[in-house]
């Protein structure tokens, strides 16, 4: 068996380089190579646990109900930036089935955001955790909550970032609302003097939205404890990040606290942290000796767990006559809410096309509102949106088609690192997708069409990380019958973890899918995997149960080797069979071996490889989408979506495309509808339930066509694939923005591109 | 939410009993599709709840020749628009029926419900001590107001939210209201009222007061009407601007007609000025211009829905254009 060594792994999670020392294989099996034929892998199999979810027998979180379980509710600051001067909870501690009351004044101080608390008596944000009330019954909670008297002193707010950078403007912190005091700054050439090549130039200011991600499953946590061990019943995408949050914050060893979680309804980056809720559950749980139940509300959800950080993006673009990029410059600033985030989103324009002048310089900014969070491809919905928009109105200035102008600044190699990348195959979705939508059809003057409702045609490029990496492990365990058990750290937030992993496992083993069970989602019993985000979970993930699988097929050879007393070199496996080369007496199936060895022996561990170093690792697309937009209205309606990526290795199509279809809804529901609005004199949201926040109904859809142009990436790992999660949302908003000019001639800057938008651009 | 008295009374003398005198003594439960988010949200907070259910013959609906439909206010939404005399006679009505809420929502919503709800105002639905909540202050005069009404606005600037009250009104319907001592009918044109006349109510309805039937008044054969209503997105919304038309058509030329709008102004709207110019017009692109040019001329929109005047002229035109093909 392979031995092992420890690296420094370094991949993008999310829009951001995480650095892990990590434990790799010096020996992986050969990758599964591009054009390789499986037997399993990539095929259309059902959810394993499709029958456990739509009969309602699966339990997430939310349906967890312990015995004596108390039921935990929150206060939250109903302004938008305040300071408590008093608290009392009396009247709420009197009430009949409340068990106990939690505020700052009776809670250890326990860090949060950096320089913040639990419980803060500066309160930053409508929505700013005040008290939790834990009860008899949520019911009670509630009303409980509501006897609870807060002396707000009630302090000026900003919620725009534009004026929260203003030295006027009132401070979140001492140290001013630019996070860092300064902006986040990038350059590669002379900028100046790629301007200067050009022969047009074009600048233009983008606006780009609030968004909440709104998963359908809220946030919440169960929590039991059992003497000084506490087990966690979490909705998250990130178990052991929930196990080392909670464990940090109540001070105690990481082995006390079990992070589960089953199933999961959504989580789109809103999951990727521990919660506040969760630790406050858990010192009222241990404070009343029962477990505790504690969930948000929706609006809870609108206003506390995240939300994707707006932006206002200056792009300039130089180009000469002949389609040459000279320069691109891109000036941006978003808010990221009361505590520290992330707004950039300069990504795509350093990273997409060949240019050798590019500048950057972007702020992200503190304001009175909920605290930004990843929410699905960070940074890139929003920088492709402006990009793609600038790019296209540079090729009408040219006076070139916009996919032969993407064509002619097709980049060969990683721009930002100048290294290559382990794969491109991006021209073949930019050919499959103009062919699907009819490219050629495309009307090369916008807005001439005749009549009322006018159609056009657009489209995005797409680049992305996910192609994950260690560390992430897995464990097989095969039974005495020949059923295979995997266990991974890992966990399914909805999108096929489960059954991608049994496939994986099924195809190297040659078992019937039937013989493989998954265990995933357990701090406990399962070894390390990462948070499932960035799309790095399948990338980082498969390769180690695959490897754990090889290395499962070589203990049996090895054992029956000894028991048929045979070399191993003469010895084959089959399908569940140890087979002698030329001796058909001399075979052995797994489950009579394993009963000969012992089910004790017969575990394996898989870990993920190492990536190629001197390599970027990235995923490409194109989207193309077919609008028509109602003149007399303002209503933009897509036809269709034909969605074109290069994601490596496919694992399971039919989830594949579960995938794809949520990323392009997503992404439509971006360009056209979501947006957190606030009321700019109260600093409090006006969209916080599910009828003002706007999403769309199956009516709104569009079609989608799914192509797959990659056969899978051999120099990533040893299954060579790549994640699709963000790549399908990220070039969605931004194909139907280009689609959207195409059809009516005028182009509209700010998403969402609502009717009024539309209208007010046309009747201006 | 506040603990409550449950009721449910056999009659509508009961029932307006139990109504009481005094508003927020008691709230009237007829579908409850938006009854239980007011009171769970601490918007309404009833000491009584009078469910209706029990009340007998609110929930049937009659059509005579010559007197037109009589319509039980606890008919559900979907009932009535699937109806043959509706979706034939009333198209305009089926249709406004049909563009309301979701078929869930449709499936318990009432026509008398519908019509008595509660404005969505994202201000007066959250938590906001707005004026129509008894506050000091209209939050959307300055604030964010791209869904508020360009028309009948001030001090409080909602729209009203019912689909089926403006085909309603552009059928001149009338209401029956029963109190605790009298029943009377009014023309639904007088049962609303403007923010001016009563900023915290929609209606002319006394605490104890109850819609029981809607009248719609028997259409000339050559009628035909209809219903658009725009959304943002195309199920489970509320219109940003609808339209109802009733018109008596002619071989060469409109005859007359009646028109009524929904998300422009705190009731269902009409404008004399469409009606008049409906009289004897003949449909051409140049009239359809100029009935455009001279509606909503007195609107006075807000800061964020200036939008919704070429919005409700392009409308206008579409839905005359529409029942002349």
């Amino acid at each position: 068996m392979a031995s092992d060594k420890i690296i420094k792994s370094r991949f993008f999670f999310e829009d951001e380089v995480e650095e892990k020392l990590a434990e790799v294989p010096t020996e992986e099996p050969d990758s599964w190579q591009a054009d390789e034929k499986l037997a399993k892998v990539g095929k259309p199999y059902s959810r394993i646990d499709g029958y456990d979810k739509v009969s309602g027998t699966a339990r997430y979180a939310f349906d967890m109900h312990l015995p004596n379980m108390a039921q935990a509710k929150t206060l939250r600051c109903p302004l938008a930036h305040a300071r408590i001067k008093g608290i009392d909870t009396r009247k709420a501690e009197k009430l009949s089935g409340v068990l106990a009351v939690l505020t700052h004044r009776n809670t250890p101080e326990i860090k949060w955001y950096g320089t913040s608390f639990l419980f803060d008596t500066h309160l930053r944000y409508e929505g700013d955790e005040v008290a939790c009330v834990i009860a008899e019954t949520e019911s009670i909670a509630e009303q409980a909550i509501k006897l609870i008297n807060v002396d707000y002193e009630e302090l000026d707010h900003v919620v725009d970032a534009k004026e929260a950078m203003q030295d006027s403007a009132p401070k979140l912190y001492d140290s001013g609302n630019i996070r860092n005091g300064e902006p986040g700054t990038y350059s590669r050439g002379e900028v100046e003097k790629g301007f200067a090549q050009a022969d047009t130039v074009i600048e233009d200011t983008y606006r780009t939205q609030i968004a909440i991600h709104n998963p359908t499953e809220v946030h919440c946590s169960v929590v039991n404890w059992d003497g000084d061990r506490l087990t966690v019943w979490d909705s998250t995408q990130g178990i052991f990040r929930v196990r080392d949050g909670v464990a940090n914050s109540l001070n105690i060893p990481l082995n006390s606290v079990r992070v589960i979680k089953k199933y999961m309804g959504g989580g789109f980056g809103s999951k990727l942290e521990a919660g506040k809720y969760t630790v406050m559950a858990a010192l009222a749980a241990k404070q009343i000796g029962r477990p505790v139940r504690i969930t948000l509300d929706r609006k809870e959800m609108n206003l506390a767990v995240g939300n994707r950080p707006d932006s206002v993006q200056t792009l300039k673009g130089g180009v000469k006559k002949d389609g040459t990029l000279t320069a691109l410059f891109h000036h941006s600033y978003g808010a990221i809410g009361a505590h520290p985030s992330n707004a950039q989103c300069s990504w795509p324009l350093k990273s997409m096309y060949k240019c050798d002048n590019v500048k950057v310089e972007e702020y992200s900014v503190y304001i009175n509102a909920g605290r930004a969070r990843p929410f699905r491809a960070p940074g890139h919905v929003q920088g492709f949106f402006a990009l793609e928009s600038l790019l296209d109105d540079l090729a009408e200035k040219i006076n070139m088609d916009p996919l032969e102008f993407r064509l002619k600044n097709y980049a060969d190699k990683d721009q930002v690192y100048n290294i290559p990348y382990t794969s491109k195959v991006l021209r073949e979705a930019y050919q499959k997708g103009a062919d699907a939508i009819g490219w050629q059809n495309r009307s090369e003057k916008p807005g001439s069409g005749r009549g009322p409702v006018k159609r056009g045609i657009g489209m995005s490029s797409q680049i992305w990380w996910g192609g994950g990496g260690p560390p992430a492990y897995a464990t097989l365990k095969l039974n005495r019958d020949g059923t295979l058990r995997v266990i991974a750290g890992t966990q399914d937030i909805g999108t096929g973890t489960y059954t991608f992993m049994a496939q994986v496992a099924a195809e190297a083993l040659e078992l019937p899918m039937e013989k493989v069970e998954v265990i995933l989602g357990d701090t406990a019993v399962a070894p390390y995997c990462g948070a499932s985000g960035g799309s790095t979970t399948a990338p980082s993930v498969s390769p180690a149960v695959r490897n754990a699988a090889e290395n499962m097929k070589a203990k049996l050879i090895s054992g029956a080797a000894a028991h048929l007393e045979v070399p191993e070199s003469q010895l084959t496996y089959q399908k569940g069979m140890v087979n002698h080369k030329t001796n058909t007496d001399k075979s052995i199936a797994i489950d009579q071996l394993v009963r000969e060895m012992g089910e004790q022996v017969m575990v394996s561990i898989g870990k993920r490889g190492a990536n190629p170093e001197g390599y970027m690792i990235n995923t490409f697309g194109a989207q193309f989408a077919d609008v028509q937009v109602d003149t007399e209205t303002g209503k933009i309606r897509v036809n269709k979506i034909v969605a074109a990526h290069d994601i490596g290795r496919v694992l399971n199509v039919k989830t594949l495309e579960n995938q794809m279809h949520g990323g392009v809804i997503q992404g439509l529901s971006f360009a056209l509808m979501e947006e957190r609005v606030i009321d700019r004199y109260t600093g409090k949201v006006v969209t916080f339930n599910m009828h003002d926040y706007k999403m769309p109904t199956i009516m709104d859809m569009p079609d989608i066509e799914m192509f797959i142009v990659s056969g899978g990436d051999p120099k990533i790992s040893s299954t060579g694939v790549k994640g699709v999660g963000e790549p399908a949302m990220i070039p969605t908003p931004a194909a139907i923005a280009n689609a959207v000019y195409n059809a009516i001639g005028v182009r509209i800057k700010q998403l969402p591109m609502t009717p009024d938008k539309v209208l007010n651009a046309l009747y201006r | 939410m506040k603990s409550f008295s449950y009721h449910q009374p056999k009659d509508i003398r009961e029932a307006s009993n139990l109504l009481g005198d005094n508003w927020q003594d008691a709230l009237l439960n007829a579908g409850g599709t938006d009854l239980l988010g007011l009171i769970k949200h601490d918007i309404e907070k009833p000491d009584h709840l009078v469910n209706l259910k029990a009340v007998k013959d609110l929930d049937k609906v009659r059509y005579q020749e010559g007197k037109g439909l009589s319509i039980g206010a606890l008919v559900k939404l979907n009932d009535l628009a699937a109806m043959d005399i509706v979706q034939n006679k009333y198209t305009v009505l089926a249709e406004a029926l049909q563009e309301t809420a979701s078929p869930q929502l449709r499936n318990m919503g009432t026509i008398g419900g519908n019509l008595c709800q509660r404005p969505r105002c994202w201000y007066f639905r959250g938590d906001f001590d707005c004026l129509r909540k008894g506050g000091e202050l209209c939050f959307a005069a300055d604030g964010e107001n791209k869904y508020h009404c360009i028309s009948g606005g001030g001090p409080c600037f909602i729209v009203h939210p019912s689909d089926p009250a403006v085909a309603l009104l552009a059928l001149d319907a009338s209401v029956t209201i029963a109190g605790k001592d009298r029943e009377y009918t009014v023309p639904l044109h007088d049962f609303f009222v403007l923010p001016e006349d009563d900023v915290m109510r929609e209606n002319i309805l006394q605490p104890h007061e109850i819609v029981t039937r809607i009248h719609v008044p028997d259409l000339p054969s050559n009628t035909r009407s209809g219903y658009i209503k725009f959304k943002e997105r195309d199920v489970w919304d509320f219109a940003v601007v609808s339209v109802a038309a009733v018109l008596r058509m002619g071989s060469e030329r409109i005859e007359g007609g009646t028109m009524a709008f929904g998300g422009v102004a705190p009731k269902p709207w009409m404008e004399k000025t469409i009606n008049d110019a409906l009289n004897r017009m003949e449909v051409t692109d140049t009239n359809l211009d100029s009935l455009a040019q001279i509606a909503f001329t007195d609107a006075l929109p807000l800061a964020q829905n200036g939008y919704k005047i070429p919005l409700v002229r392009n409308l206008i035109k579409r839905v005359i254009r529409t029942l002349n093909a």
